[in-house]
């Protein structure tokens, strides 16, 4: 088992230094991703999840850094790696994609450029072969006539077909893992489907890893084998994508699944988990949830363990939902 | 794009008109040119001949009517001084003037481009604090003033330039220059650069701001994502960003560093446009500091055209607009 590991992340804390104190985005997550594996990542906005995929690449924001944990990949510690090592793995072996495609790429340069010169960071190769290998991962995420596009400039495609190239580019060195941040959240639904499923399709032939992060557990539920739900930082249930689906088995997660609009009862209104997230730089002693949580008693003053409740499903709760008959 | 270029030399040629008239108006305001002209002894009948001569007895609506017929015929009027086409002493004097713009342009690009870079990159680093600091000076600091001290470390205590002149020219493939001969490029450097010194000042600051601003963008992360090195991410990403909010400014800029030459020339006793017109405007020399005046708004307005075509050049997203519609 253990060589199949692709990732994983032991304690992981990153914090940005604020006035009011540090502010931990990511606050002790633990992960682990297997080869071909898809875990998607669930959490309302400002959980951490995209801190959590730029910790992976070595990319958080000055002054914010890693302060604690672990992050090995394929075997190897990442943690402590020169900006020259990052450089050698960003793009190459985990590759990623953010969520606005309209902003990801340079207004300026043309697409073929921008594209070519991701091949070109990491392989001696030239120009026409680089150009050749672009235009069949070009093919590959659906792009037709992909020699013209080449010479295009991105305002010229529409949000689609930039996040596809987005996608293409990312796929470019045949990474061993993707990290894909709500690549779909800033496009419409009918292209949102047709990229979940050209995603499904590219990891099934590849064999390559995706770590799916969305603020929408319905459209996680449509991709990914495991999912783990974060919560002001942590991660506060895990496991297999049926099982979760099931048995939500943390009240979060129980809440999100009621906000989901396949599960409201027809002609009701979606119910919404009251409350927000608290400040990160001043989080509750105990579980971070308790403010907002129905069940939550004096037990929830202590933080709890993110504890396996079946072999593959984990929860991080004092008194966890039963499961459902 | 050509109807723009119409529209655009159209709107000049009003504005042109509009300020010989208030330029025309200004200055027969003040003072009476025939003073300087004749000796304060001479007899009445005297100081008439000379009034009657210059054409300043008629009404100043003629004055202003002659004016005008003449520069349609590209005739500016006789220098009352020289006794010589305004115009003439002007084409004389400007590449004195453009030598020194230009040389104070490139010196500001270079030196300020690389220094704005690397405050940009590292706003919190001690080399930006010293940068920075360094630049409010510049900008503080009067033309004048320094270009005495210049004077005074540079060639009288250290001797190591010359203080005024324009030196040896030599001409290079039609050009007469002072670029070309040793003698003349050391007469050049103190003036250029305390020309450019208020410019590199600007030139940093434009730089700083742009290279913050870009490097926060998407697409600066996404390449960063990709594993590009931080000189390929500057020069492919940041660079074509940044380059055209300075180009525009600076296009325009080269407007005031004509105009602010005169300071400059009046110190180092540079033979350019603007000792001509501080020359001219002591001695009440209207024909020059009218034709001057004119010149300089031409230049406005030529820079203006210039720097929007190439503001729609170098910006893919403005270019391609004008080619669809
Ligand atoms: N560059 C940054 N500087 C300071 N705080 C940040 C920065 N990036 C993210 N954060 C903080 O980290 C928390 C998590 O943000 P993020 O990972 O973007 O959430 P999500 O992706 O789940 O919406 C937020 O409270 C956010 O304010
Ligand atoms: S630990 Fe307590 S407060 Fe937290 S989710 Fe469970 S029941 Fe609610
Ligand atoms: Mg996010």
């Amino acid at each position: 088992m253990n060589q199949l590991k692709l990732l994983s992340i032991q304690g992981l804390r990153t914090e940005f230094p604020t006035p009011d104190g540090p502010l931990a985005a990511v606050n002790g997550v633990d992960l682990e991703v297997t080869r071909g594996d898809v875990l998607g990542i669930v959490g309302e906005s400002g959980s951490g999840k995209t801190v959590l995929g730029l910790s992976i690449m070595g990319l958080v924001d000055r002054p914010g850094r890693v302060t604690a944990g672990r992050i090995a990949f394929g075997g190897t510690e990442i943690t402590n790696y020169s900006e020259a090592q990052w450089q050698g793995l960003r793009g190459n072996r985990i590759a990623m994609i953010f969520q606005d495609p309209t902003t990801s790429l340079n207004p300026v340069q043309r697409i073929g450029v921008q594209m070519i010169e991701a091949i070109q960071a990491h392989r001696d190769v030239s120009t026409d072969a680089a150009r050749q290998i672009v235009r069949e991962a070009m093919v590959r995420v659906g792009i037709n006539s992909p020699d013209e596009r080449l010479e295009a400039y991105p305002h010229q495609f529409s949000g689609g077909m930039r996040q596809r190239v987005v996608i293409a580019t990312a796929l470019l060195n045949e990474p061993d893992l993707i990290i894909a941040d709500e690549p779909t959240t800033a496009l419409d639904v009918t292209v949102q489907a047709q990229i979940l499923r050209d995603m499904r399709r590219l990891c099934r032939d590849t064999g390559m890893a995706l770590i799916w992060v969305s603020h929408d557990l319905g459209v996680v539920a449509q991709i990914a084998h495991r999912v783990a739900v974060m919560y002001a930082g942590r991660i506060v249930e895990q496991g297999a994508t049926e099982v979760m689906l099931k048995s939500p088995s943390h009240p979060y997660t129980a809440g999100l699944m009621a906000s989901m609009p396949a599960n409201a009862p027809r002609g009701q209104r979606l119910v919404s988990i009251p409350g927000g997230l608290p400040q990160l730089s001043n989080l509750p002693k105990g579980c971070s949830f308790a403010p907002r949580c129905a069940h939550a008693t004096t037990a929830c003053d202590v933080l709890p363990e993110l504890s396996p409740t079946s072999p593959d499903h984990a929860v991080r709760c004092v008194s966890p939902l039963q499961e459902r008959s | 794009m050509l109807a723009f270029i119409l529209r655009r030399v159209m709107q000049s040629v009003v504005v042109l008109f509009v300020m010989s008239l208030v330029v025309f108006s200004m200055i027969n305001l003040v003072g009476d040119p025939v003073d300087m002209l004749v000796n304060p002894e001479s007899l009445p009948e005297e100081i008439d001949r000379v009034r009657r001569d210059f054409g300043l007895d008629q009404p100043a609506y003629v004055q202003y009517w002659k004016f005008l017929t003449g520069a349609l015929a590209g005739d500016l009027g006789n220098s009352f001084i020289f006794g010589r086409p305004a115009l003439a002493l002007m084409v004389e004097r400007f590449p004195a003037t453009l030598e020194l713009a230009t040389s104070a342009l490139i010196i500001a690009i270079t030196v300020g481009l690389p220094l704005g870079i690397y405050a940009g990159l590292r706003p919190n680093g001690w080399g930006t604090r010293i940068i920075m600091g360094g630049s409010v000076l510049g900008i503080s600091v009067p033309t004048f003033w320094l270009g005495l001290m210049m004077i005074i470390v540079f060639s009288v205590i250290l001797g190591w330039l010359p203080v005024s002149g324009r030196g040896e020219t030599a001409v290079f493939l039609g050009i007469e220059s002072s670029l070309f001969t040793l003698d003349g490029l050391k007469h050049l450097i103190l003036p250029a650069t305390n020309l450019a010194l208020f410019k590199i000042a600007m030139v940093i600051r434009l730089t700083r701001a742009g290279t913050e601003e870009v490097m926060a963008q998407d697409y600066i992360k996404f390449a960063r994502a990709k594993g590009l090195s931080s000189k390929r991410i500057v020069r492919a990403h940041l660079l074509p960003n940044i380059l055209i909010p300075i180009i525009t400014v600076l296009g325009i800029e080269f407007g005031t560093l004509i105009a602010f030459a005169t300071v400059t020339e009046s110190i180092f006793a540079w033979p350019g446009l603007g000792k001509l017109v501080i020359d001219a405007i002591v001695n009440l020399d209207r024909p020059i500091v009218v034709a001057y005046l004119l010149f300089v708004v031409a230049l406005f307005l030529v820079l203006n055209l210039v720097v929007d075509i190439i503001y729609a050049v170098l910006d893919p997203r403005v270019r391609l607009q004008g080619e669809g519609g």
